[in-house]
């Protein structure tokens, strides 16, 4: 509950520990207890391990990390409703928080008298969520639904239901766990607005996703777990360099495909960078992109050549280019002055070697580009739309 | 727990209606099973067995139904409690409410059927038996005590079962016997085995917790006069420690609520 001393949307872990038993059947029986028969099966799972955290009130943090990482106890762990086995967990103000989606709902029940069941759930009273329920159902877009049991409602709806009612229930504290992906693009974006909206009013949010994006395009500052403990806590773009690179590693090399030793020229080194030379995974459209390669020479080779490719996140080849280079060890830059790829997850692959190299041979890094609204697809075309006018249209 | 009492008037009003939600008799139905169980145990007890023989109170319908009343409020309460943290675990796992107020509202649901019965059953009573005493008054106290000593009751059950999947079994299976043992269709001390052996009488009235509430609210309803100074003593006790344990329990034990159920 609200802890004394916090102001409303400050939350303090301190050495936060927690394991959790994976049996499939936690509860014990009466024969288990008379015997003194220990459980069967793996022994507990440590989810936090001595994890500190604060967080000031009205700040945005994403927390990433592989599963099992932890994101999703220390969610419940903040919300309450799971107790620490040691150290502290405390949180000012009133939090809602959007954990397992539907779940809570009364199945029978329409959209409406759920909406009234979840309020209360969080401690609110008839009166304020009267005041509040026309702005849930209108936000949640679910029109004469809202009035059918929600046994009818597809995993779609029952986001909206879910979203709308925490989101409108003016917590001081907001946590959401990886559940946005079940909405269409359209209402995803329209959950990240009202979130900005509720930053804005000071609202602290807590967010736990593996989508990149939508971490950079919410959170400020980024918490990346690894086997329960935190590895980074700082800046959104320094994080989720920091969260791709343990991902990196986590695939065995997938995203770097170190074969340097048998090379001839090896990529040493590969980083991407922004307009103003910081080094990144996501980038937005229309701005600069830079891939900074680093080469050295082992074995002399007559005609050097440096290949690069661009493919998509679904692996569709989107733009290649062969280099001569001059000197085989060299620090060379391929420049994109304005960047024309569209939101979605890309891999760049470079290798160097005589000519024909294959660019898959060497190095491959992934990195994201945000999405923006009007526009699908891979590539931003540059079009403009222009009216003709009214009088040369034939009849 | 008091910005909680519309999250627990929530649940109460869900519950009422999510049992017979789509049926033609709706809530009414909370009120037809204690009349169908008055016909069969007064067709039973008191013309195929003859309980009591001639010493059977009257009018026995009567008799019976208060006991029946009560017995199913005490026995439905602890029935409908013990897996009800299981049941809503999607709440339980959702945000951090009181926990109590699941098994709270489980026993809140009889008792709002409890209490329609007493409504229904008091003016007959009274009507059949022709007299109004001022005992009457003491009725509304007997039954806030039996409200608490078998929400306390509850309590323990509710969250021992969520710990020990046995426990709402083990109480089915107990409620089973204790009925019979209960003063519900007899008066202990006018059964023949009690007559020659009066201990049996005491054993029956005082040491089934249960006993003493049967007796003082059909003392006050059926024979229309204030119950022995011992039940009432008895009551007021088993109330406030079984609810204070019942608590105490509940509190020690619902810390791990979100991970098991």
């Amino acid at each position: 509950m609200t802890a004394p001393g916090l102001r409303p949307g400050e939350i303090v872990l301190r050495d936060a520990t927690r394991s959790f038993s994976i049996r499939a059947d936690q509860a014990r029986t009466f024969k288990g207890l008379l015997l003194g028969a220990r459980a069967d099966g793996p022994p507990p799972v440590p989810a936090l391990r001595g994890v500190t955290l604060h967080i000031e009130p009205g700040e945005t943090v994403g927390m990433v990390g592989r599963n099992g990482a932890g994101k999703t106890s220390t969610l419940r762990v903040l919300a309450g409703i799971v107790p620490l086995q040691s150290g502290e967990a405390a949180s000012g103000g009133r939090m809602v928080s959007l954990l397992e989606l539907g779940s809570g709902f009364s199945r029978d029940f329409s959209g409406r008298e759920n909406i009234y069941l979840q309020g209360a759930l969080y401690g609110f009273t008839k009166a304020q969520i009267d005041a509040r329920i026309e702005r849930i159902i209108a936000f949640s877009e679910l029109g004469d639904f809202i009035e059918v049991p929600v046994k009818t409602y597809s995993a779609g709806m029952f986001l909206r239901l879910g979203f709308s009612i925490a989101a409108f229930l003016d917590a001081d504290v907001l946590l959401i766990d990886e559940i946005l992906a079940v909405g269409d693009e359209g209402f995803q974006r329209k959950c990240l607005r009202r979130i900005s909206e509720q930053i804005a009013g000071g609202t602290t949010v807590v967010l736990v996703s593996h989508d990149a994006r939508a971490i950079e395009r919410v959170c400020e500052r980024v918490i990346v777990l690894d086997a329960g403990r935190v590895v980074f806590d700082g800046p959104t773009a320094e994080g989720l360099l920091h969260y791709h690179q343990l991902m990196g590693t986590e695939h065995g090399g997938g995203e770097s495909i170190r074969a340097g030793a048998a090379r001839a020229i090896e990529v040493a080194d590969v980083e991407l960078r922004d307009g103003a030379g910081r080094a990144g995974t996501v980038f937005r459209t229309g701005a600069p992109l830079q891939i900074a390669v680093v080469l050295r020479e082992r074995t002399p080779v007559p005609h050097p050549e440096l290949a690069l490719e661009i493919r998509s996140g679904e692996g569709h080849r989107v733009f290649s280019t062969v280099t001569e280079l001059t000197k085989a060890s060299t620090r060379i830059v391929f420049e994109i002055p304005s960047l024309a790829l569209l939101g979605g997850d890309y891999d760049v692959s470079l290798a160097a070697g005589e000519p024909g190299v294959d660019p898959d041979a060497d190095r491959t890094l992934r990195f994201s580009v945000a999405t923006e609204a009007g526009a699908g697809g891979i590539v931003d075309l540059r079009g403009s739309w222009r009216e003709l006018e009214p009088a040369r249209v034939a009849p | 727990m008091f910005s909680y009492r519309y999250l627990f008037s929530q649940l109460v009003r869900r519950e009422l209606r999510q049992k017979y939600k789509g049926s033609a008799l709706g809530v009414l139905w909370y009120l037809v099973n204690p009349l169908v169980l008055m016909g069969a145990y007064t067709l039973m007890f008191g013309f195929v067995l003859n309980v009591q023989g001639a010493s059977r109170p009257h009018p026995y319908p009567i008799f019976l139904i208060i006991g029946i009343v009560v017995w199913t409020f005490f026995a439905q309460s602890l029935l409908s409690a013990a897996p009800s943290l299981i049941e809503q675990g999607g709440l339980v796992r959702k945000a951090r409410f009181p926990r109590e107020v699941i098994p709270g509202s489980a026993v809140m649901v009889q008792f709002i059927t409890f209490t329609a019965l007493l409504v229904l059953v008091t003016p007959i009573a009274l009507a059949l038996r022709g007299s109004l005493s001022p005992s009457l008054l003491l009725l509304p106290v007997f039954v806030v005590l039996l409200f608490a000593f078998t929400l306390g009751c509850a309590l323990v059950i509710a969250v021992l079962h969520a710990h020990f999947r046995d426990i709402a079994p083990i109480v089915a299976a107990a409620l089973l016997p204790w009925f019979f043992i209960t003063p519900i269709f007899f008066v202990a001390n006018q059964l023949p085995p009690v007559q020659s052996h009066p201990f049996l009488g005491t054993l029956l009235d005082w040491v089934n917790p249960i006993a003493p509430f049967m007796l003082a609210i059909r003392s006050v309803l059926f024979y229309g006069r204030a119950p022995e100074l011992g039940q009432v003593i008895y009551m007021v006790v088993a109330a406030a420690v079984v609810l204070t344990l019942g608590r105490a329990v509940f509190a020690r034990m619902q810390g791990e609520l979100a991970v098991i159920v």
